[in-house]
């Protein structure tokens, strides 16, 4: 067994290589070398006592070097293309990977680059990948774009207006979730499960009423652990609602009716609970002309906590509410009006009042001419708000503004998503897209 | 995108590259299905890593994922199909080596393919939600192998055949059997356990139940329990050996429910060699043995702790009702203490200690110990008796071992308060006589009361103490001013005993001869001279005296009496016969006190110092009484005892009982009046439960004493009816 020896030479494609059996075995048992070495095969060697790979040199030394020194060196004339490519071909994805970027830390992040994409503009939503891609949607199509921000192909619905996707998420990492518009007398519509790499649909998520099977509108999205799929629904009667199904089979399971007087079936943002198994319905101005924010709790058909604009009075801060995040660990639901500031509410309370951080008071009066309202995210225990062109990052119990991240072109951002250790904003006026990512902490 | 494309309007957008050969794929897999069957025939040496790799890589990047693993598929099935016909058709014995043989080859196989297809297993089979390669293998090994009509049940056959093969005492080949049971495993928890851990399981349960009954039939609890714990170990170095960890909890349930549980009462209960013989016989293996085998089973050591529970409360009846034993207090209470070691190192060696066992020795204890009353003055006259004697020569630790044992009964004990009361009395004549052997002891086991019952139980105790040192203290105070003024008169050592302390006596006076009277008055004098404002009474009853006697032919010897047969020597120095009236006269002494003391001065042989008439046991009061001028006696001191019972007699102890019931009035009350305060309004039985257990340390109250005392109480205002519910009282303040 040659691994024994410990020193190793290699001949790639014509180039010699020398290493050890030690540097070889940092590589892990997924990759081309620990096949390699496996004592089943009787490995031959060529005459002058190397081991022949038909594969690119330059591309080879760059992944030996990694596997040496654990830190990951692209010199300029090899496109990064190729490295990711032959790093699959070698099983080394994982460590360039985690070479590449290191854990996220909205405080840190450092803009990797920014991808124009094909569509004029006015995208509907970006949606990170938990393995470090995203998806664009637009008008009627998802582009995807995996880790290394390769386009995929894009997944056409057949010109229905897509309303939101999702990322099943770690149990299938291919599973892409899409929600669209109703096509008025075809019945189609709906949502479906589509694989990310290879543009198929799986299958259609429907909405069964009264054992009658219906087309609808579907809205927002929202997955939780339990493998359940939320959606919010809008038939042409009753339908109306929030539908959760199950991600595995694509059946739906149950149906939590929107109450008169109430808006469940138009939410912009549904967030799913763990501690209190709940999820938060959030219907926001413009989609209607008052908002609403419920959370819902599914095994008992109640709605436990509701807070709704329309008995404010006309002219109050309240009325102006544009998006709304549940953060459990403060027991409250943080809100953004349209000139960013932040108001939270105390979930142990029914109905209380929005108290106001009155923090960017000086945006009033200089609003852009096209605003996009502004959104909020959380990722462990940092609070991210979008306005214009700029995400601010929020943290601490007091919530203190510790970052902006803004690029100068591009216009404002429509939508972002955190995932996969990276942060993807949209711009609405060219349609592009940056990505942000936090660089790996030094060795030294 | 090649510029050809740009030409043609037909909308294909997304096509793959365009492959140059179009045989390409077919060619390529060809090359690998030539090296899966080579693999497959151990012919591998020949074969490239490198080329396969690519190849394989090749046909994925080439969008011929599918052909690939279809390909994969069918080519492992047929090498499959063949193994499975020579598994088939291995003879006898030889059925699991080959299955073993085969399965080795197959893994190293499984691994080697893995390798050549590792890039399919990376991209295509997750995009695809195919299953990889290797579970892939396993899952073709178990649907073309082991789930093969010709092959499932021989294989489960084989292996129960051998596990029995094994029960039966035979050698078997442990390593196969772990191989093949390793195999079941790795191809998932189902297939072992339905392949294989049910069918062993059931198997199992009717052959011990089988077993079961053939040993009760036979052996006796001791050898029975032996076989079960043999057997229980068995199958526990099985699982070790050969099988999953998991089964161990199963297959031991089973031994455990078919061997002990369901014998479980006819082995404890069983005649001549059941739980009360091996407790009687002091059989610390087999007790252990049967404690760690029912510990496994549900109600196992109920059932054990109620059977020994029984038993202990019955020898223990039996002890302290016999009336042989009751005669000797000492040898009762040792007798209980022998029971108590006993058990306890029944519990210590072979119960491990266990709390609840523990717990039930001590309720027995406490259950018998009770059923005879003179217990508690039994456990005080041993005390007393170990304090007087019994320790001499003996270490210190050994005494602290002893008094430890002492308190353990004490513990038991109901009516604390009444060992108080007995325990006074006897530590009085103690200190009185001076036959206290070490005053460590008695502090150290006072000490031990107090850690038991609280400060309040040995005050008075601690106090009897504190009266003997400072009695000292006051007769060295009196010689040292008095001294000169006493010329030589008798000696007097005076013990001051303050009230309530010490039991108390009926004062019963006497004449005391006049010199000691002189002594006495000037001691008085003194004594209220230095303490202002106290009373002191004598209490001849207690005391004693050292007189020097000069018989005929000169001998003398000095005489130890107590204070009354003193009293009635004296009369004799000044006559040689004197009648029992005169006597009585001279002395004053109650008659059954003079009557005893009389007696032992004339009728206990070697010690008649004085002579009666008539020669008779007993004295009655036309008795006259001569100075024995002919006593004599080998010892130049002579005591001489009185005749006392040291058990109480009937009358004593019936005055005990009532001085008791009398001390506990106000102890009741106060709980009572402690508890109203606190509460202000409580109805009768929470009283009476109350009550109970602020006492239980010290006695168990009568609950109808309680409500006599609660009756009292309300007399006297401290407590009112409610005026609507009359079983409410409130606390008046």
């Amino acid at each position: 067994m040659a691994i024994q020896k410990d020193r190793v030479r290699f001949n790639v494609g014509g180039k010699i290589f020398e290493t050890t059996g030690t540097t070889l075995a940092i590589a892990g048992r997924e990759s081309y070398f620990a096949a390699m070495f496996d004592e089943n095969w009787d490995l031959q060697m060529n005459p002058a006592g190397e081991y022949f790979i038909d594969r690119n040199p330059d591309c080879f030394s760059i992944l030996l070097d990694l596997l040496r020194t654990g830190e990951l060196y692209i010199p300029p004339n090899v496109p990064e293309k190729q490295l990711y490519r032959e790093a699959l071909f070698y099983g080394l994805t994982d460590h360039v990977r985690s070479a590449k970027w290191g854990q996220f830390d909205g405080n840190r992040l450092q803009p990797l680059k920014s991808i124009t994409g094909r569509a004029p503009g006015d995208g509907t939503a970006i949606r990170a990948s938990p393995d470090g891609g995203c998806c664009v949607a637009h008008g009627s199509m998802v582009h995807i774009y995996d880790w290394m921000l390769e386009e995929h192909p894009p997944v056409n619905l057949d010109y229905q207006r897509v309303n939101d996707a999702g990322w099943v998420g770690s149990g299938d990492p291919t599973g892409l979730v899409i929600s669209t518009c109703e096509r008025v007398g075809r019945g189609q519509g709906g949502m479906g499960l589509f694989n990310s790499t290879t543009g198929e649909l799986r299958y259609k998520f429907s909405v069964t009423h009264k054992g009658v099977v219906k087309s609808y509108t579907a809205g927002a999205l929202c997955f939780n652990d339990g493998y359940n799929l939320f959606s919010s629904c809008k038939g042409r009667s009753n339908e109306y609602g929030i539908g959760v199904w199950d991600q595995n089979t694509g059946q739906q399971v149950d149906f939590f009716y929107e109450p008169p007087g109430w808006s469940l079936g138009d939410a912009d943002k549904l967030q799913w609970l763990n501690g209190s198994n709940c999820l938060l319905v959030a219907t926001l101005f413009p989609r209607k002309d008052n908002c609403y924010i419920s959370l819902l709790d599914f095994r008992s058909k109640s709605t436990v906590w509701s807070w709704s604009d329309m008995w404010s009075p006309a002219n109050s801060d309240d009325r102006r509410v544009r998006d709304a995040i549940a953060m459990e660990e403060n027991n409250s639901i943080c809100v953004v009006n349209e000139f960013e500031d932040l108001g939270f509410m105390d979930l142990r309370r029914e109905s209380g009042s929005v108290r106001w951080s009155s923090r960017s008071r000086l945006m009033k009066g200089k609003m852009p001419d096209e605003p996009c309202y502004p959104k909020l995210a959380l990722h462990e225990g940092q609070l991210f708000s979008s306005m214009n062109d700029c995400i601010s990052v929020f943290c601490g119990s007091d919530w203190v503004l510790t970052s902006r991240l803004r690029r100068n072109f591009g216009g404002s951002i429509c939508d972002f998503s955190i995932g996969g250790d990276r942060l993807f904003a949209l711009h609405s006026e060219e349609n592009v897209f940056d990505i942000w990512e936090t660089p790996p902490s030094s060795i030294v | 995108m090649s510029s050809q494309k740009k030409r043609n309007f037909q909308m294909e957008a997304f096509k793959h590259r365009v492959v140059v050969d179009p045989k390409y794929a077919e060619k390529t897999w060809k090359i690998l299905e030539h090296a899966i069957h080579e693999i497959y025939n151990h012919n591998a040496s020949g074969l490239s890593f490198e080329e396969l790799y690519r190849n394989a890589y090749n046909m994925v990047l080439h969008k011929f994922g599918e052909k690939l693993y279809s390909g994969l598929v069918s080519t492992m099935t047929v090498h499959l199909k063949e193994i499975a016909a020579s598994v088939e058709a291995s003879q006898g014995p030889l059925f699991l080596e080959e299955l073993n043989r085969k399965w080795m080859e197959n893994n190293k196989a499984l691994q080697m393919i893995r390798d050549i297809l590792m890039y399919m297993d990376r991209t295509y089979i997750p995009s695809t939600h195919k299953t990889p390669v290797h579970k892939l293998g396993l899952n073709l090994w178990r649907d073309n192998i082991i789930h093969t009509i010709n092959i499932q049940t021989r294989l489960k056959d084989t292996l129960l055949e051998i596990v029995q093969k094994e029960r039966d005492g035979e050698v078997i080949n442990r390593g196969l059997m772990r191989n093949i049971v390793k195999m079941l495993m790795d191809l998932g928890p189902s297939v072992y356990q339905q392949d294989f851990e049910q069918p062993f399981l059931d198997v199992s349960a009717k052959f011990y139940r089988g077993e079961s009954q053939q040993f009760i039939e036979c052996c006796d609890c001791g050898e029975y329990l032996k076989k079960a714990e043999k057997r229980l170990n068995e199958e526990i170095d099985r699982v070790a050996h050969y099988l999953d960890v998991k089964s161990e909890e199963k297959i031991t349930n089973v031994v455990e429910k078919e061997m002990i549980e369901s014998q479980m009462n006819r082995l404890v209960h069983m005649e001549n060699s059941g739980l009360v013989n091996m407790i009687v016989d002091d059989k610390y293996d087999d007790l252990g043995r049967i404690y760690n085998l029912f510990r496994r089973v549900p109600n196992g050591l109920t059932l054990i702790r109620v059977v020994m529970t029984s038993h202990i409360r019955e020898t223990g009846k039996q002890l302290v009702i016999d009336p042989e034993r009751v005669k000797d207090p000492a040898e009762f209470v040792q007798r209980l203490l022998e029971e108590r070691d006993k058990h306890d190192k029944i519990i210590n060696l072979a119960f491990n200690n266990d709390k609840a066992f523990q717990n039930a020795l001590n309720s027995s204890f406490e259950y018998f110990i009770n059923l005879n009353p003179r217990s508690i003055e039994f456990i005080s006259l041993f005390v007393d008796d170990k304090l007087r004697k019994g320790l001499k020569g003996v270490t210190e630790e050994d005494v602290e071992v002893a008094l430890d044992k002492v308190m353990m009964l004490f513990r038991y004990l109901q009516e604390k308060d009444v060992f108080e009361k007995y325990y006074k009395q006897h530590l009085a004549k103690r200190l009185l006589s001076g036959k206290s052997i070490s005053e460590d002891a008695e502090r150290s086991l006072i000490l031990k009361l107090k850690t038991e019952c609280g400060y309040q139980f040995t005050s008075k105790l601690e106090g009897m103490f504190t009266d003997m040192k400072t009695s000292q203290d006051t007769m060295q105070g009196f010689y040292e001013s008095m001294g000169p003024m006493l010329a030589d008169g008798p000696t007097l050592a005076v013990h001051v005993l303050t009230t309530g302390s010490w039991p108390t006596q009926s004062t019963t006076t006497c004449n005391l001869p006049p010199e000691i009277l002189t002594v006495c008055d000037k001691f008085k004098t003194y004594y209220l001279g230095t303490h202002n404002g106290r009373r002191l009474t004598w209490q001849t009853n207690m005391g004693s005296a050292d007189i020097k006697a000069t018989f005929s032919r000169s001998q003398k010897h000095e005489l130890n009496v107590s204070t009354y047969q003193m009293c009635v020597l004296m009369l004799f120095n000044n006559a040689d016969q004197l009648s029992y009236k005169e006597i009585e006269q001279a002395v004053e002494i109650p008659a059954a006190e003079l009557k005893r003391c009389l007696q032992s001065l004339a009728c206990a042989k070697g010690k008649n110092v004085l002579r009666k008439e008539p020669m008779s046991k007993d004295v009655s009061e036309d008795d006259e009484f001569f100075f024995n001028e002919n006593f004599s006696s080998k010892f130049y001191k002579v005591k001489i005892g009185t005749v006392v019972a040291q058990k109480e007699s009937e009358p004593e102890k019936q005055e005990t009982r009532q001085r008791v019931e009398e001390d506990r009035k106000p102890q009741i009350e106060a709980a009572i009046v402690r508890i109203m305060k606190a509460r202000r309004v409580l109805d009768h039985n929470n009283i009476v439960a109350e009550v109970t257990k602020q006492l239980q340390s010290r006695f168990l109250p009568n609950p109808v004493v309680i409500k006599k005392r609660v009756e009292s109480l309300i007399e006297r205002e401290f407590l009112e009816r409610d005026r609507d519910d009359r079983k409410l009282y409130r606390y008046l303040a």
